[in-house]
């Protein structure tokens, strides 16, 4: 929490120690280790079409771990995001290919589409879980299914395809060999990072995750800022739906598999507590980029792909390890 | 240390001596606090001998000296004819002194023969478990508390609170014990249940054990003890014979007439307003049974209400600021009947509520000062959904200033602060909001000396500026110094209403002992 409260409150930003520093630049040492190791050992890993190559695959994770840092945030877990994921996805598909609606209007109304697909997976999580209290684990894990099952359903199981020039231009489209994919994720985290760090309702998602007993206490309505979390979670993840769409020029039923587990390491490695109340999603950035360069490093040393899921795995569970540590030293106990 | 543990091995001879335990001049102290301060008191065998005093006054730190799981600084305690030092739990049941504590410690998902078994598990030739053993000690030792109708094999999490009570006694008689310590036993038993185990006791107490019996309700110790001893700061005061003695005669006892009555009020300086709170006919969840309880709290006024643990005081509270939902009753602010849903509607009512349990409750130990002070009134430093940060550290610095803060950056966790400052961080929270109504529950626990003063000063100016305040309080001391009038709680039920000329602990003692 101490990160958080820095970037606050600027007049405070001078005097952050030097314990502070080491805590919040340690993911940030660690992934500069690691682009160092990849430039030495790799003949192309520092090669501009390979960066841009990095951040196009890190996208649609980023974004997908954006959401889940609200979620995790206030303690809770969304293992839906991607069947959520393949559920915008194929909705948007089914609406972009609607018949006669002219290329502009199809499109808008497929983002439209895919949105509220995914905010309403989340708002349904969220209200399930927060209204009874369930373990998000269990209700999120029913989602996974149901998203899935609803995706297979309304494809028919077919992959959909043949989506109008522009669509696909964009999601191909890169600004100064910046993927414009990589910089819609890159604005979705500066606003998160905002709303979290700026807003009232910033606030109580960390108060939530610290203390929710005090929060309600206080007089906040700590049921709607839940579910406002797991929605924000799914609105991400129709967002993710839709860029991944205009990135493959399909819509796939079984887009997505698994990328839930990846989003959760991303923000796991950037720093934000399981228990709630304590990361930020600067540190989630962090971490989607550790993910994707380490995935992009391994396969450019020859890799195969049982060796680098096993080193992912290890990855993950040094970074948990050294946050472990690093918390300790920073509250002094 | 070695030596001790062989003695007491050595123990198991009869002797004929009637005394069983006596323990002299016995000391502890905690760092700075000194928890017992010259304990002296003996058991005979075979009596049921009482333990009373007030919260704090060493009782629970004499029985943890007894079960071995706190060394003893200074004193002796012999057993037998012998010294007596345990130096775990275990040795201590191993020298034939057993406890059942006042909370369970059971394990709710196994059956009653796995519990009652459970420090000894009977294995057969094999190494495996020896069920058939199991069930038959354990039938054995539920026989003995009169639960022989109840089959063994059944999850602890099917029974009702009195026979898991019932199941803990079991089990510590399992175990050969020569002295069974019951701490609190009745808190959580209806009449009826008590009534049965004051049976189950008097036949344990045939059997040849020594009961030492630990409870607030004297009606209780008169009725099945024999010798009775009183504490008081960390002090026994004197041990009597039950036929001697009254109830009245121990409330005294417990008391003392030494205690110092600080009056830093002055009474002119006192006025009262209109009414802010009237509850009336209120009857809560936890004694659905009880008569309604009524009271009111004027503006300017502090009212305090006394009572034992478990008399409903917290829970009145509770159930005014919504946090648990009442049976049937009013709550007028200001005149006006209020209907909250919830802690959002008590709060925008200008009510604030100082738990007891800060920690879990009242404040966010990992995040600012600021963060912390700004919780209740937030939407005071913020604009449109965004906060405005520097409203916020002013805001925290002015109640800091005000409220007499000592800490280091306002951005510190509070966890950092002792635990006077987080009251006071406390304090800040609710303050800010600018209520009417203040409640606070236990406003001074864990709170040094010092502090404890400047917050009494800081709520006697509240009531100057005319707040209405209630204040729950296990300590007399602190509501007869900090309130002007005082509400006796017994059993849920409001036994007498005092004004500040008639404060008297004995009398409050007793009027919250009247319906135990």
């Amino acid at each position: 929490m101490q990160s958080e409260m820095k970037i606050d409150m600027p007049a405070q930003h001078k005097k952050m120690s030097l314990k502070a520093i080491v805590r919040d630049a340690g993911i940030g040492i660690a992934l500069l280790v690691l682009i160092l190791i990849f430039s030495i050992t790799t003949e192309h890993f520092l090669a501009p079409n390979n960066i841009t190559n990095i951040l196009t695959q890190i996208t649609i994770n980023l974004i997908l771990a954006v959401g889940l840092t609200f979620v995790i945030l206030i303690a809770g877990i969304d293992l839906s995001v991607g069947s959520v994921l393949a559920f915008a996805c194929v909705v948007a598909g089914k609406v972009i290919t609607i018949e006669g609606l002219d290329a502009n209007t199809a499109i808008f109304l497929a983002v439209i589409a895919s949105l509220l697909a995914g905010t309403l997976c989340g708002l349904l999580n969220g209200l399930i879980s927060a209204y009874w209290g369930l373990p998000s684990f269990i209700i999120t894990l029913g989602m996974l299914n149901i998203a899935r099952g609803g995706a297979l359903h309304i494809s028919e199981a077919q992959t959909i395809y043949s989506f109008p020039e522009q669509f696909n231009d964009f999601g191909s489209a890169s600004l100064f060999g910046i993927p414009v994919v990589f910089l819609v994720a890159l604005l979705l985290v500066g606003i998160a990072g905002f709303v979290l760090h700026k807003t009232v309702f910033g606030r109580m998602i960390y108060g939530i995750g610290n203390n929710e007993e005090a929060v309600r206490l206080a007089g906040h309505p700590v049921f709607w800022y839940k579910v406002m979390a797991y929605t924000i979670c799914g609105l991400m993840a129709g967002i993710a739906g839709i860029v991944y769409m205009a990135r493959l020029n399909i819509s796939s039923p079984i887009a997505g598999i698994g990328f839930e587990l990846n989003a959760i390491a991303a923000v796991i490695i950037g720093g934000t507590s399981l228990m709630g109340g304590r990361g930020s999603v600067y540190g989630t950035l962090l971490g989607a980029f550790i993910i994707g360069v380490l995935a992009n490093g391994l396969i450019l040393l020859g890799l195969n792909d049982f060796m680098r899921q096993m080193i992912t795995g290890v990855v993950i569970i040094v970074a948990v390890v050294l946050d472990h540590y690093r918390e300790k030293m920073t509250t002094g106990s | 240390m070695l030596a001790a543990s062989i003695e007491t091995l050595a123990t198991s001879k009869e002797n004929n001596d009637s005394r069983i335990l006596s323990v002299k001049n016995l000391c502890k102290n905690f760092g700075g606090v000194k928890a017992l301060q010259g304990v002296n008191f003996d058991l005979v065998k075979g009596e049921t001998h009482a333990l009373v005093g007030e919260n704090g006054a060493g009782k629970s730190t004499l029985t943890k000296i007894l079960t071995g799981v706190y060394h003893y600084d200074d004193g002796d305690i012999i057993l037998k004819d012998n010294i007596y030092k345990p130096n775990s739990p275990k040795s201590a049941k191993q020298s034939g002194i057993q406890v059942v504590h006042q909370e369970f410690n059971l394990l709710t998902y196994l059956s009653i023969a796995e519990n009652i078994c459970f420090e000894s598990l009977p294995k057969t030739k094999l190494g495996t478990l020896d069920k058939k053993k199991m069930h038959q000690r354990a039938r054995l030792a539920m026989d003995t508390v009169g639960l022989g109708d109840i089959e063994v094999t059944t999850k602890i999490s099917e029974l009702g609170i009195a026979h898991r009570q019932l199941v803990e006694i079991a089990r510590a008689l399992e175990f050969k014990s020569d002295i069974l310590i019951l701490d609190e036993p009745t808190a959580t038993l209806t009449q009826r249940e008590v009534e049965k185990l004051f049976t189950i006791l008097e036949k344990i107490k045939h059997s040849g054990v020594t009961v030492v019996f630990i409870s607030h309700h004297l009606n209780e110790v008169f009725n099945i003890c024999d010798r009775v001893t009183i504490f008081r700061n960390g002090k026994t005061i004197t041990t009597k014979e039950i036929k001697d003695t009254n109830p009245q005669d121990v409330v005294s006892l417990m008391v003392g007439k030494a205690l110092e009555q600080v009056m830093a009020q002055q009474s002119n300086q006192k006025h009262f307003g209109s009414i802010a709170l009237e509850v009336k006919n209120l009857v809560i969840p936890q004694s659905p049974n009880a008569e309604g309880i009524n009271f009111c709290v004027r503006k300017g006024e502090i009212v305090g209400i006394a009572g034992l643990v478990g008399a409903g005081r917290t829970e009145i509270l509770r159930t005014i600021f919504a946090l648990q939902e009442k049976i049937s009753g009013q709550v007028l602010i200001d005149g006006l009947p209020v209907e909250f849903k919830n802690p959002r509607d008590a709060v925008n009512a200008r009510l604030a509520f100082v738990t007891e349990d800060r920690k879990d409750e009242g404040l966010i130990l990992d995040m600012s000062i600021a963060t912390n002070s700004s919780l209740a009134s937030i939407s005071q430093v913020s604009n449109a959904g965004l906060m405005d940060f520097e409203k916020e550290n002013q805001l925290a610095a002015d109640f800091a200033k005000k409220l007499g803060l000592r800490f280091g950056k306002l951005k510190d966790n509070v966890a950092s602060l002792s635990g006077g400052n987080q009251q006071k961080v406390v304090l800040a929270k609710w303050l800010s909001t600018n209520p009417k109504l203040l409640m606070l529950d236990e406003p001074t626990r864990g709170v040094d000396v010092g502090a404890k003063a400047e917050i009494y000063s800081i709520l006697r100016s509240l009531a100057l500026d005319g707040m209405a305040l209630i204040v729950v309080s296990s300590e007399l001391p602190e509501l007869m110094t900090l309130c002007d009038r005082i509400l006796v709680l017994s059993n849920h039920q409001v036994t007498g209403e005092l004004e500040q000329q008639s404060f008297s602990q004995e009398e409050i003692l007793q009027l919250a002992y009247k319906n135990m």
